[in-house]
Order: structure tokens, then C-alpha cells, then sequence
């Protein structure tokens, strides 16, 4: 993962410094005003320039690869890479849950980790999820949002794709928190990095590519299409996150009703 | 006798307290039956076999007698509904429709083997949030729920939101940017569905 810190992050910064702005309505059309405010993206003609470039990036480079990766790979084998990649994250996805403040979510992942690393033949296989456990999404973008910081404006990140100053932060406070960002050092850790990196982007892709494929066919704009998407979705994780009361209760304790 | 009527008259009101919640109860379960009844239609269709061309006026059916698509497009055009002429206003809901049913069509392949189970039903706003899981072969079960709304005396569908996005919010924040980008034009929007319809009708 050293590699995404050295390179994608420092692009991620200068995105600040080569902001365009978009033209805010006078007050004298307060409708127009509201709407400009509620999209919240002031950014948006630098952010439309790296939503065209990602676009282009897609089109020719992972979508094809995804759809490959799709075609040959059977869908056992690609489920049980999509959960290696999983299991290899509970670390991070750990100390979210408890940044989140979620007791019961941190037992999830724990218990997700233990069983599927040994039952499930390092992740291959999700016995956890049948079990009790299943998964659910946690970063610390999420944390941040649950501690009551405002997500901000709208951002398209170059590769990354959709997302805000608080999940942008978010996203590199993960890869601090990941063991494996630490872990080791020469030809062979680099090497697994970005093959972990390339396969997630692989995997996460080949998951996307009919509703992609469909959003892209028939929105009149995509680029608004897939911010309003990115917020509502983020939106309903947070929410999620946030109405799990779950409560910790020992257990030869009376267990509370759920 | 006096102590005697006091009672009948509270177990009267005990009586309608203990009935309020289960009509509200009743009308909790109607909403899920009518949406189970809807979605079994919709699988019944998406599973059937037949050619899409065949298809098509079933499932159009079926979304004109459970959707509320002229509330849906009025949503979605949001506050340039107002500005559009009656002709355009008539124009826009016409292709709306078209459109909507189009869009339907176009997933039809990849819904085949869908299956789904209604879990609860909850009120919430402006109407009944009814929450199913959608299965469908090689995917992740989906969250979808199902917007319940009285509309005219009976029941319609106003919104989707699956796993967490509304389809109507989504489709608003589409056509707001659209026109934003088009001088606000209400008849940009209209020639621009126009093309999109051609187009998916050639191909």
C-alpha cells in the first residue's frame, strides 16, 4: 500500500490548488441559490475535468480489463478473491468500527476475521457471514461523519473517483491505519501493494459494470448522476452506521431486546 | 347503575384505543400485500418466457396500474415544473412514461432468476417505506425499498430507493444539472428525452 501514499495522495492535494469554481446564482434567484447550495460542488468544472479524465481511464483500461476478468475468471473463484480482499481490510475496518463508536460492529469484524482467516482458508471462503457476522461497511470517513464533521463540498478525485474533503481524508487515514502499509519493506512487499491495489480495483469494477453501463446509457448528464449517487449512498452507510444501538450485554446478562 | 355506564363508556374508549394501532397495523399490511402483489407481477414478467417485444405491454401494465409516474415526473422536474408551458408540461410526462419503460426494458436481462422477500413495512413521511431484499443470480442481495403512497384513493409506488439512493432523487439531480447546462431551457430537456427515446427504440 506504500506506493498509493507515495503517489495518489500527494495528486490529491493539488486538487486544491488547481480548483476552477463554478458561478454562483445572484440572490435575486433564491430557488437557483438553494440548489446550488444543496448540490454543493463549487468545484464543479475542475471536478467535470477529472470526472472526463477517470471516464476515459475507464473506458479504455479497467472496464475492459473488468469485463475480461469477468469472462474468464468463473464466479466462484472471483467471489473468493472479492473476499480475501475483504478479509485482508478487517484491520482497518477494526479500528473504524471502534472509531465509529460501534461495540457490537467491532465484534462483527473480529469475529469475521477469526473465522473466516481459519475456517474460511484465509478469507476464501465467508462461513462468518451464515454464522451471525455478517459484513457491513466501515472507514474512517465514516468515523469522521459520526464524530458531526460535514462532508464539504463535492470532489472528483483523479482515479479515485467520487468523494469529499472528509472521505478524501478518511481514505488516507485508512492506509496510515493499515498493517500493511507498515509491514516490511523491498521488492516483495511493494510487489504485493499494488497487486492487493490493482486486483481491488479490478474486483470492485466487475462488480459495477451493468449498473455503470446502465447509468452511463441513460442519464442525460452522468457526471451528476454519479455525484448524487455517491452522496445518497454515503449518506445511507453513515446512516446505517449510526442507527446500529446494537447493545454490548455479557453473555449470561438478560439480552436486551434488539 | 351510574358507576356501570362510566365503565361501559371507558371500555368503550379501551375498545377504540386497542383498535387505532391495528388499523394502522391493517393498513401497514395492505401496503406490503400491495407491494408483494406488484413484485410478484414484476417476476412473474422478468422470469416468464417470451420475447422482450412480448413482454413489454405486460410490464407496462403493471407500471401504469402501481406507479405514480406523472407525480414521479412532476418530482423530478422539480421547480422548472412551473415555468413549462401546459404543452410542454403534457410533452414532458408523455416521455417520461416512455422513457421509464424504456429504462425498465433495458435491465430485463440481468433481472432474470430475480427473486425477492418483503421483510417490514414501516411509515415514514409521506408514506409507507416497504422493505424487501432483491436476489438475483451471481449478485449481492440488494436493500430495496419501496415508497407506498395514497395517491387518488389507491395505492402507488412514488419512489425506489435501492440500497440507499432514491431513484426519483437521482433522477432529479440528472435533469436539474441538465438543465442547469442548458440555459434552464424546459424544451432542451424535452428534445434531449426526445433523442434518448430514438435512440433506444433503434437500438
Amino acid at each position: 500500500m506504500r506506493p498509493l501514499m507515495n503517489h495518489i495522495l500527494p495528486i490529491a492535494f493539488l486538487l486544491g490548488l488547481l480548483a476552477g469554481c463554478a458561478k454562483q446564482p445572484p440572490a435575486s434567484e433564491p430557488e437557483a441559490l438553494e440548489e446550488y447550495r444543496q448540490t454543493n460542488d463549487p468545484l464543479e468544472p475542475t471536478n467535470r475535468v477529472f470526472y472526463a479524465i477517470n471516464d476515459k481511464l475507464d473506458t479504455y483500461i479497467l472496464r475492459p480489463v473488468a469485463v475480461g476478468y469477468r469472462k474468464v475468471v468463473p464466479e466462484r473463484v472471483r467471489t473468493g478473491v472479492h473476499n480475501v480482499l475483504q478479509n485482508l481490510a478487517t484491520p482497518i475496518r477494526l479500528a473504524d468500527d471502534m472509531a465509529q463508536g460501534r461495540p457490537r460492529r467491532a465484534g462483527d469484524t473480529t469475529m469475521r476475521f477469526l473465522i473466516n482467516t481459519t475456517v474460511g482458508v484465509v478469507g476464501i471462503f465467508d462461513f462468518a457471514k451464515n454464522w451471525g457476522y455478517p459484513a457491513h461497511d466501515s472507514d474512517a470517513g465514516m468515523a469522521f461523519a459520526l464524530w458531526g464533521i460535514p462532508a464539504g463540498p463535492f470532489l472528483f478525485l483523479p482515479v479515485l473517483g467520487p468523494s469529499s474533503p472528509r472521505d478524501a481524508a478518511g481514505f488516507g487515514t485508512d492506509i496510515v491505519l493499515d498493517p500493511f502499509t507498515w509491514l516490511g519493506q523491498g521488492a516483495a512487499t511493494t510487489a504485493f501493494g499494488w497487486s492487493r491495489y490493482v486486483t481491488s480495483a479490478v474486483d470492485e469494477r466487475s462488480r459495477h459494470i451493468d449498473d455503470v453501463d446502465s447509468i452511463k446509457k441513460t442519464a442525460l448528464d452522468p457526471y451528476a448522476t454519479f455525484r448524487s449517487l455517491y452522496r445518497q449512498h454515503r449518506e445511507s452507510q453513515i446512516r446505517n452506521a449510526a442507527e446500529d444501538h446494537r447493545a454490548t450485554v455479557p453473555v449470561w446478562f438478560a439480552q436486551p431486546a434488539r | 347503575m351510574r358507576t356501570r355506564r362510566i365503565f361501559l363508556i371507558l371500555s368503550g374508549f379501551a375498545a377504540l384505543a386497542a383498535l387505532m394501532p391495528s388499523s394502522v397495523w391493517a393498513q401497514a399490511g395492505q401496503d406490503a400485500n400491495f407491494i408483494k402483489d406488484v413484485g410478484d407481477r414484476l417476476v412473474g414478467i422478468v422470469n416468464g418466457s417470451g420475447t422482450e417485444a412480448e413482454k413489454r405491454p405486460h410490464l407496462q401494465q403493471v407500471v401504469d396500474s402501481s406507479v405514480d409516474v406523472d407525480g414521479i415526473a412532476r418530482f423530478c422536474l422539480g421547480r422548472f415544473w412551473r415555468d413549462a408551458t401546459p404543452e410542454q408540461q403534457q410533452q414532458y410526462v408523455q416521455l417520461f412514461h416512455e422513457v421509464l419503460l424504456n429504462n425498465i426494458m433495458g435491465h430485463l436481462g440481468e433481472y432474470r432468476g430475480v427473486r425477492f422477500t418483503i421483510n417490514h413495512s414501516e411509515r415514514r413521511g409521506e408514506g409507507e417505506v416497504v422493505n424487501t431484499t432483491v436476489t438475483r443470480p451471481g449478485q449481492a442481495p440488494a436493500d430495496v425499498n419501496w415508497v407506498v403512497a395514497n395517491v387518488n384513493g389507491s395505492p402507488r409506488i412514488v419512489d425506489v430507493i435501492a440500497e440507499g439512493t432514491s431513484l426519483r432523487l437521482t433522477q432529479r439531480s440528472d435533469y436539474a444539472s441538465y438543465l442547469a447546462r442548458n440555459g434552464n431551457n424546459v424544451q432542451a430537456l424535452i428534445s434531449a428525452m426526445r433523442r434518448q427515446v430514438q435512440q433506444q427504440q433503434t437500438g
